[in-house]
């Protein structure tokens, strides 16, 4: 029998592993990343004619049990309809028994690409305030992200703001819903208290405790905190006022952080505003800089006004 | 189902566990048995006897003998049925128990009598694999290794054969020019070399590979236990999962 | 703070820093306050147009455009009353009525944006 070659085996391992849509109304094109929860396909709607994302869960050995919570979940993620988070359009269960999502295809850009594609501080404050608006919404359905990250937040092409990516969502235990709280679908050692889910650079402490029982909205929030440092690293005259925003986020101690991420928007919003900002408190000083700062052109025509005065005062003594 | 696409029965989905040749391997009916332990020594034999060379250092005679001297004593004492999926999967049970019949044939000292008539397997291919392929992996990563490979050629071997079969040649072809060979072709050579337009070209491919995934599957299916042992292993064969 | 609001105070101070200014011109300084008071109701006037012009009318170029004629007109008529310093007086009040108009374009509310 003829030999595999080492290069030929993985060739055939990955031609066998490309999902296997037969008994779906999808057409996979082509694998479009892959991260430790899953891969990500792009694959055509034949029944729509249109593009869409697909992600593939790597399950654990899968039981009944699980695989109906992992559809239960899909249908809550379902339900969070907003402009800023990826739309869920189908759920369902391969051959092989991997589940997978169908998604919204975003065109665009993710959120560390377009940052750097050279965006402004302004640009990227905006975009920033738009990911707070949509994770605000779903913390308010009840849902927690888990995985906040510039990697999981598209630019589309018409400058719409999307986050991905809600597999290690949360579901909390709220007392109006007719379910309990339940451990999310994870990698096979994360369904475990003590086990760690997220990405460690914006990962909040407690989460990188695997502290997963404890988790609630602030576990986001810091998250956010570190998206927002990563959005304002390298860039010219960021002022204290960002930073302070930033590091409030980011407090290790969840009790110091923004409560809400409708709290950090609105703190974003009076950066962009040259308001003053709940994260910090300022002097006289810089009180004043920023209301010269806002009203810059008001400013120079006053001081015109009184420069020409000056002159006028001057040149009739003559 | 494309009848012109898609080989074999219906079924898409996994075939049923009776399908199994470890659960057969505890049946009543010694057929049965027989068969089950043939499915079993037709993927593990050659993956043991490299593994039996690397690990053990044994001459490529001595690994031979080893070799069947292990499945005979597997069939003779029916060890397969001993197997418990709640304990380890059936591929590293079968490791530690060939590893315990090595060490003591080793204590013992003394040659095997061959058995269970498992006289048709080619050593000498496997001996030349061996020899001409050296591997830096730990023994346990190069038996899963072997194993996953030779569940491959198994697999493009069966695949051959029911295109073969069912009068699909061009489909095994294809198949055979795009993935299994090292030359770079495009569909578009292929469609020229097979008097076939670049559409229909990715359609065989596209059915070929998926009813090479079938095979693949069913194979792995054959030497699982239980489903949740079968999802596992096939994630670990298809790359998903490290093992 | 409505835009009329914001004519109102605007106008006033710098109608009354205006009317100061006379200070420095000796020949005038005996009327300083007349002067001073003249100015002050010169740039309430102005901000009261300008700041009603701002309410109903929301464009900043137009809102400047307006300013400086209403400024300049007023000063106009203060200069022909005081039947000289026509530059001094003029110049100044066109000004003061730029400031104005672009202050209440830009900022204040109207009603409908109220707080």
């Amino acid at each position: 029998m003829r030999w595999l070659s080492d290069d030929k085996l993985n060739h055939l391992r990955s031609v066998v592993s490309e999902p296997d849509f037969s008994a779906t109304k999808y057409t996979f094109v082509k694998e479009l990343g892959r991260g430790g929860m899953g891969v990500v396909c792009l694959a055509e709607d034949r029944e729509l004619d249109r593009l869409i994302a697909i992600k593939i869960l790597n399950t654990p050995d899968i039981t009944e049990d699980l695989r109906n919570r992992m559809i239960r979940e899909a249908q809550i993620i379902a339900r969070l309809e907003h402009p800023g988070i990826v739309p869920v359009h189908d759920a369902a269960t391969l051959a092989d028994g991997r589940m997978f999502y169908a998604m919204k295809y975003v065109r665009g850009s993710r959120l560390d690409e377009y940052a750097a594609q050279g965006a402004s501080l302004r640009d990227r404050l905006r975009k920033f305030q738009a990911v707070c608006d949509a994770v605000a919404f779903a913390h308010a359905h009840g849902v927690i992200h888990r995985d906040l990250k510039p990697q999981n937040i598209m630019i589309g092409s018409f400058g719409e703001v999307l986050v991905l990516d809600w597999g290690v969502a949360k579901l909390l235990d709220r007392e109006d819903r007719s379910y309990s709280s339940y451990r999310t679908y994870s990698n096979s050692d994360d369904t475990m208290e003590g086990a760690v889910i997220g990405t460690r650079n914006y990962m909040s402490p407690e989460q990188a405790r695997g502290e997963v029982d404890q988790l609630d909205e602030r576990a986001d929030i810091y998250s956010l905190g570190a998206v927002l440092s990563f959005l304002l690293k390298d860039q010219p005259k960021v002022s204290k006022a960002a930073h302070a925003i930033s590091s409030k986020a980011t407090a290790t101690s969840k009790e110091k952080r923004y409560s809400t991420a409708s709290e950090l928007s609105a703190d974003i919003g009076r950066l962009l505003d040259a308001e003053p900002v709940s994260a910090y408190r300022e002097n006289a000083f810089e009180r004043t800089s920023r209301w010269v700062g806002k009203n810059r052109f008001l400013v120079l025509l006053v001081l015109a006004y009184l420069l020409m005065r000056i002159f006028l005062i001057f040149t009739s003594r003559r | 189902m494309d009848p012109d696409t898609d080989i074999g029965g219906p079924a898409h989905r996994f075939p049923a566990t009776d399908h199994s040749a470890i659960i057969n391997a505890r049946s009543d009916d010694s057929r049965v048995r027989r068969r089950a332990f043939d499915t079993i020594l037709a993927s593990y034999w050659k993956p043991a006897y490299k593994y039996i060379r690397l690990k053990w250092r044994a001459g490529n005679e001595d690994a031979k003998d080893l070799t069947q001297g292990f499945f005979a004593l597997c069939f003779e004492k029916n060890y397969f049925a001993t197997y418990d999926a709640r304990k380890a999967s059936f591929q590293t049970f079968l490791r530690t128990c060939l590893d315990g019949f090595v060490a003591n044939e080793r204590k013992a000292g003394q040659r095997l009598k061959r058995g269970g008539d498992i006289d048709h397997l080619d050593f000498a291919e496997a001996e030349h694999e061996f020899a001409a392929h050296a591997s830096t992996l730990s023994p346990e990563d190069y038996f899963h290794r072997e194993w996953v490979r030779w569940m491959f050629t198994l697999a493009v071997d069966a695949f051959r054969q029911r295109c073969e079969e069912s009068g699909r040649t061009v489909h095994f072809q294809l198949f055979e020019r795009y993935d299994l060979s090292d030359d770079e072709v495009s569909y578009a050579s292929l469609g020229k070399d097979f008097g076939l337009d670049t559409a229909t070209v990715n359609n065989y491919l596209a059915a070929a590979r998926r009813d090479f995934r079938r095979i693949v599957l069913e194979k792995l299916r054959e030497i699982t236990a239980t489903e949740e042992e079968f999802r596992a292993e096939a994630r670990s064969l298809l790359g998903v999962v490290r093992p | 703070m409505s835009k009329p609001l914001i004519g109102v105070i605007l106008g006033a101070v710098l109608g009354a820093i205006d009317g100061l200014t006379a200070w420095f011109t000796p020949a005038v300084r005996d009327q300083l306050f007349g002067i001073v008071f003249g100015s002050t109701i010169k740039g309430i006037i102005a901000g009261v147009a300008i700041g009603f012009f701002a309410r109903k009318f929301h464009s900043l170029p137009i809102g400047i455009l307006f300013g400086v004629l209403v400024g300049a007109i007023l000063a106009w008529l203060v200069a022909f009353m005081q039947g000289g310093y026509y530059f001094q007086i003029i110049l100044p009040g066109t000004l003061v009525g730029l400031i104005v108009g672009f202050a209440t374009q830009k900022y204040g509310n109207t009603p409908a944006t109220a707080n």
